[in-house]
């Protein structure tokens, strides 16, 4: 066997390298001057311009379909339009990570460093098309990912976090291995386009290939928390670093879903056999919104009660998922997948910026309370808090509501009506604890005065481009969502 | 006597089945104990049972793909019993205990 590969391929991972060299940079002038932390001004440049280049790197590729290294890899519209997002709320987390009070000032160089090679494995998972390298990916940027929590300043519940995460996080991709396994010993092979070819078949035929599969999903089922999983999703997003927190919550989740489409694209929703594993999936869907929901009802800390809508958020993507996975018009389901996606990445990593702009110590735990008054204080950031919030609601102008209308549309067309309704309830639950912050923000008298001394520039202007996004992509939806239509029409 | 005949010829079944054993008892150990180091155990255990399974399917198939993804497999199992050990010094440094019982700062 002749293996073959040439300059493109190389040219095609381009941005992984890139975003790789340009994490050791810092790090290696660390050591080099004997382990003293440089300027973290200068660090957080290496970080930017190692983005950048790999972002200007990435741009020529988009649009183009091809393979690289055999076919291990693979370059459509879903693993462009998944980079573009990874690429993007990496910055914006880079930004938050500097100014957080709970970032460790003698180690910021080591934050640096793994939040881009998180992200490279971020890149590796979702350009794969071999499940082997699905799974390397997968477990560099969960590595990266427990590491970066345990680094926090704050050391009594990050400590208990990172070991929560890295648990339950292991133990998942074990019973992931478990599966990738017995789809390899059943259709011979770990090449995507192989196994879904014989999937159909299979899936018809063979129960351990069924297995495999369930176990397969079930490991991105964990990744987005999802119903039965959800349980670690509160604890481990309420100790980490907010910044790292709003990173966990779009990056990992984007990733999961863009290879979970990736999947329901091979159509093997349509078999028989799986018919009940579907209805199974969509029972999963409304658990995981009523669970959401219901939980960030009765949350005080600011933080869960984000991580619990990042858990009602998913039962969303999920009624996309099973929307686009069952046949029939599968399109507009993946769409609105992609589309919902790239909404709720920005606005969710917006919201925790806020929460991380206001925090005054390292282990400071926001709840309604420190709201108070901000309207009048900060009104800005008070602004810029009450586009997002409205966005994760669903108020019309905002992009989370033009998310959330192509889902439950793409779902009332393909019959899954019912899924659409709870979409709905979960949705009216939600009004009540999104704007409960907005009236302690402009309605209430503040309790403590706040200094206006650390504005942290920066992480105020990541916050307002997100903010603006939300409207801007809000207000021009409708090319936004060609845009992501077109990339991913040679998919489905 | 089938019984000895089913022992005697070891097949593809028999991997398999000490496979999810194995599997199984690494999960065990995971979900039940409390012990930073035994979970830690639970886990590797875990990914060894699928390196087994993936070896005998690649004997079984005669394909060499099963072989290099264990070689992978190995890797990522080091990987992450390397952070995993780094997370329990740091716990012990912190908590001077490696007993999961004092974990429930996180609840609400």
């Amino acid at each position: 066997m002749e293996i073959q590969f040439g300059l493109i391929d190389f040219y095609l991972v381009a941005p992984a390298l890139a975003l790789f060299l340009f994490s050791c940079v810092p790090l290696l002038i660390k050591v080099l001057r004997g382990n003293v932390e440089q300027n973290s001004f200068a660090t957080l440049v290496y970080g930017y311009v190692g983005l950048v280049t790999a972002a200007g790197l990435f741009a020529p590729t988009v649009g183009t379909e091809r393979t690289a290294f055999e076919g291990a890899l693979v370059f459509d519209g879903i693993s462009s339009f998944s980079t573009a997002i990874v690429l993007f709320v990496t910055g914006i987390a880079l930004t938050f990570a500097r100014d957080s009070r709970s970032t460790n000032p003698r180690q910021f160089t080591e934050m640096v460093f793994l939040l881009l090679n998180c992200s490279v494995g971020m890149l590796t998972m979702v350009w794969s098309n071999d499940l082997i390298v699905t799974f390397v990916g997968l477990e560099l940027f969960s590595l990266c990912l427990y590491m970066l929590i345990a680094l926090s300043l704050e050391e009594k519940l990050s400590k208990e976090a990172a070991f929560k995460y890295f648990v339950l996080g292991s133990f998942a991709s074990a019973f992931m291995l478990y599966g990738i396994s017995f789809i390899y010993g059943t259709v011979g092979s770990t090449y995507l386009p192989e196994v879904f070819q014989a999937s159909q078949n299979l899936l018809g035929t063979n129960r351990l290939f069924l297995i495999g599969f369930i176990l397969l999903l079930l490991g991105f089922a964990f990744k987005i928390s999802v119903f039965p999983f959800h349980a670690w999703a509160p604890d481990v997003y309420q100790g980490s670093p907010t910044p790292l927190t709003g990173f966990m919550a779009t990056a990992v989740k984007a990733v999961s879903i863009a290879f979970m489409l990736r999947l329901v694209a091979a159509q093997a929703f349509t078999v028989e056999r799986v018919w009940p594993f579907v209805d199974a999936l969509q029972w999963v869907a409304v658990l995981t919104i009523l669970v959401g929901n219901v939980g960030a009802f009765r949350q005080k800390s600011l933080k869960r009660m984000l991580a619990y809508s990042s858990i009602a958020h998913s039962g969303y993507i999920l009624i996309g998922i099973i929307a686009a996975g069952i046949g029939g018009a599968s399109m507009l389901g993946a769409t609105g997948v992609m589309f919902y996606v790239l909404a709720y990445s920005i606005m969710t990593i917006g919201a925790f910026g806020v929460l991380h702009m206001l925090e005054t110590r390292p282990d400071s735990d926001l709840t309604i309370e420190d709201l108070r008054g901000l309207g009048s204080q900060r009104p800005w950031l008070a602004l810029c808090m009450t586009i997002l919030l409205l966005s994760l609601t669903g108020i019309p102008p905002t992009i989370g509501f033009f998310g959330k209308f192509i889902l439950f549309s793409a779902a009332v067309k393909q019959g899954l009506v019912w899924l659409a309704i709870w979409g709905v309830i979960g949705s009216i639950i939600s009004v009540y604890y999104y704007l409960r912050p907005v009236v302690a923000m402009y309605m209430e008298e503040p309790l403590l005065a706040r200094s206006n001394s650390d504005s942290k520039p920066m992480s105020y202007f990541a916050v307002a481009l997100l903010a603006f996004l939300v409207l801007a992509i809000g207000l021009a939806s409708e090319p936004a969502v060609q845009v992501v239509r077109a990339s991913l029409i040679k998919v489905f | 006597m089938p019984g000895i005949e089913a022992l005697m010829h070891i097949g593809i079944k028999h991997y398999l089945f000490l496979s999810a054993i194995l599997f199984s008892f690494g999960m065990l150990a995971v979900l039940l104990r409390r012990n930073v180091i035994v979970m830690l155990m639970g886990i590797e255990l875990m990914l060894n049972a699928v390196n087994l399974s993936f070896i005998a399917f690649a004997k079984e198939s005669g394909s060499l793909s099963g072989h290099i993804m264990v070689f992978f497999v190995m890797t990522i199992a080091a990987a992450e019993a390397g952070v995993g050990l780094a997370l329990a010094v740091a716990i012990y440094k912190k908590f001077h205990e490696l007993n999961i019982r004092f974990f429930e700062h996180l609840r609400g």
